[in-house]
């Protein structure tokens, strides 16, 4: 009995992964690609993607659940490297210039992202969602209004026709994968972007190491019980906006990272779903609104992003298009990130029936023994 | 109100971070910043020196590239300061010399009959109207989708609104 129940749990805590996991190595042999080339297209998106995910987890152990208010961050960090494009800086000095730049846009927005979510307790996913609909509108105007009517712009190939507003797509030849391509190593078949990888590798030794100071504890502290973390002097809507601050910070390098990968730049839209794809990557890892680990990170991206590889070839072959692949690939993300809140909300209320009707129980059984007793 | 005095030690820590980054900033810009060398070997228009018969001309330590009397190339470069080598094949002569590029200036034009012939300025600054070149017609034509790791078509149009309040 208690050996099914513990499968059972291990089931509704893992079930995300779980089916994610299933699809994925399903959908590897109708896809027709080699395994050699899904792992090349892993390897190179996990470079790409990990350090945007790892941004996620100082939000979590706050307590504030997933911030989708990193979009912000990623914001900063476009607005970084249209100056670097404007400027021609180009290389790796080109994407620090970009954080460089990025940086203290990061900083306020995140300030402000954490100060809005204070008087939002509780609802601090929905608040940072609708909250980064707002900055994008802030975002927009700054962007194709602002730059080269009251910013000067002196790079005219990145402005619009009409003289102000930068162009929908900006080419990052300058800066494209200068960071992988610093040291690419080869294994095997596959090429390593190495100092991608120790950056990403610098951050989790960031966060293991931030989580033991005293910050890191506050954080962990104020993310179990706000009332009891206040109570023992901790200052509760300090550590939340520093938690939130940090992770947009962390977004903005993530999204320069991401986007000298790519090598373009979609000004007014690269943004739009850089807080979805993180979220679902880390819940499809096995995290949760409220636990989530490093180990999360990479294991949702690799999963997430092998079926991102597989499905459209798999819609292909099974169904003939390529289209339905590419829904299922949309289906799948949404749907890992509402079945895994629907878990969480299920898994939540469960706890508090059972806490309760463990106290019922509790009560009556003391009736029971005081009637005895008297 | 609290005066700010930079006796102050957490004030004066401040200040010096905030100048190191400052100055970091501006490091990455001088060492960064591209220009974009147009190597040229034509004759002048009034016949003051004539384009060379043949030679290889290296940037820095870029791969040398031979020039032809009406040839014009590029030469992608970063930061101001650079060496140029000339070996011309006629006589096996070479000419090394380094200059610096002016920080401002994003494209110049670098006339190696002039730097034989010891003519100064043998760099001019040239301006052209540059079209970024994935600005139209770049990237699959679907928008950053999810995990699609895609990127939208480029139009010179404004963006639309999302979705929400289309």
């Amino acid at each position: 009995m208690s050996a099914k129940k513990s499968i059972g749990k291990f089931i509704s805590d893992y079930a995300v992964l779980i089916i994610f996991t299933v699809i994925t190595l399903a959908a590897i042999s109708p896809s027709g690609l080699s395994i050699s080339y899904i792992i090349q297209e892993v390897i190179t998106r996990l470079g790409r993607n990990s350090f945007l995910v790892l941004a996620l987890l100082l939000p979590i152990f706050a307590g504030m659940g997933l911030n989708f208010g990193m979009t912000l961050g990623a914001m900063a960090g476009q607005i970084g490297l249209i100056f670097a494009v404007n400027w021609s800086v180009a290389g790796w000095q080109g994407l620090v210039f970009a954080v460089l730049i990025g940086l203290p846009i990061s900083v306020f927005l995140g300030w402000i992202c954490g100060a809005v979510m204070n008087k939002a307790k509780g609802r601090e996913m929905v608040t940072g969602y609708i909250l980064a609909f707002f900055i994008n509108g802030i975002y927009q105007f700054f962007v194709l209004y602002m730059m080269g009517s009251v910013i000067p712009i002196r790079n005219a190939a990145i402005l619009l026709s009409r003289g102000y507003g930068i162009r929908n797509t900006l080419n990052l030849e300058s800066v494209r994968q200068s960071l992988d391509n610093i040291f690419m190593l080869k294994v095997g078949p596959f090429l390593v972007p190495v100092i991608t990888f120790v950056i990403i590798a610098l951050l989790c030794v960031f966060i293991v190491w931030f989580k033991r100071t005293k910050l890191g504890q506050d954080m962990r502290a104020v993310g179990q019980d706000m009332v009891v973390a206040d109570a023992a002097g901790i200052p509760v809507e300090k550590t939340r906006i520093i938690a939130i601050i940090i992770s947009t910070v962390l977004a903005c390098v993530g999204q320069i990272i991401f986007l000298q990968n790519m090598g373009n730049l979609a000004t007014y839209n690269a943004h739009d779903q850089t807080g979805f794809f993180a979220v679902a990557a880390i819940l499809v890892g096995g995290a949760s609104v409220k636990r989530a680990s490093i180990a999360n990170v990479f294991i949702g991206v690799v999963l997430l992003h092998a079926m991102f590889i597989v499905s459209p070839l798999a819609g292909q072959r099974l169904f003939g298009s390529a289209m339905i692949g590419e829904y299922f690939r949309q289906f799948i993300g949404y749907g890992a990130i509402a079945l895994s809140l629907v878990l969480y909300a299920w898994k939540s209320r469960k706890a508090a029936d059972d806490a309760r009707s463990g106290l019922r129980h509790g009560a009556s059984g003391n009736g029971n023994g005081a009637g005895g007793q008297a | 109100m609290k005066a700010i005095s930079l006796k102050n030690p957490k004030v004066l820590v401040r200040s010096i971070l905030l100048l190191i980054y400052v100055a970091v900033l501006v490091i990455m810009l001088l060492t960064g910043k591209r220009h974009t060398i147009l190597i040229d070997n034509k004759d002048a228009g009034d016949g003051s020196y004539l384009a060379i018969d043949g030679m290889s001309v290296q940037i820095d330590k870029q791969e040398a590239a031979e020039y032809y009397p009406g040839d014009r190339d590029r030469a992608l470069v970063n930061g101001q300061k650079h060496t140029i080598k000339v070996e011309i094949f006629s006589d096996g002569k070479i000419f090394e010399s380094s200059f610096a590029l002016p920080l401002g200036q994003d494209m110049v034009l670098l006339s190696v009959p002039k730097l034989v012939a010891g003519i100064e300025p043998y760099i001019e600054p040239f301006s052209v109207q540059l079209e970024q070149a994935s600005a139209p017609e770049a990237g699959p034509p679907q928008g950053m989708q999810f995990g699609g790791d895609s990127v939208p078509p480029a139009e010179e149009a404004a963006p639309t609104a999302p979705a929400l309040i289309q």
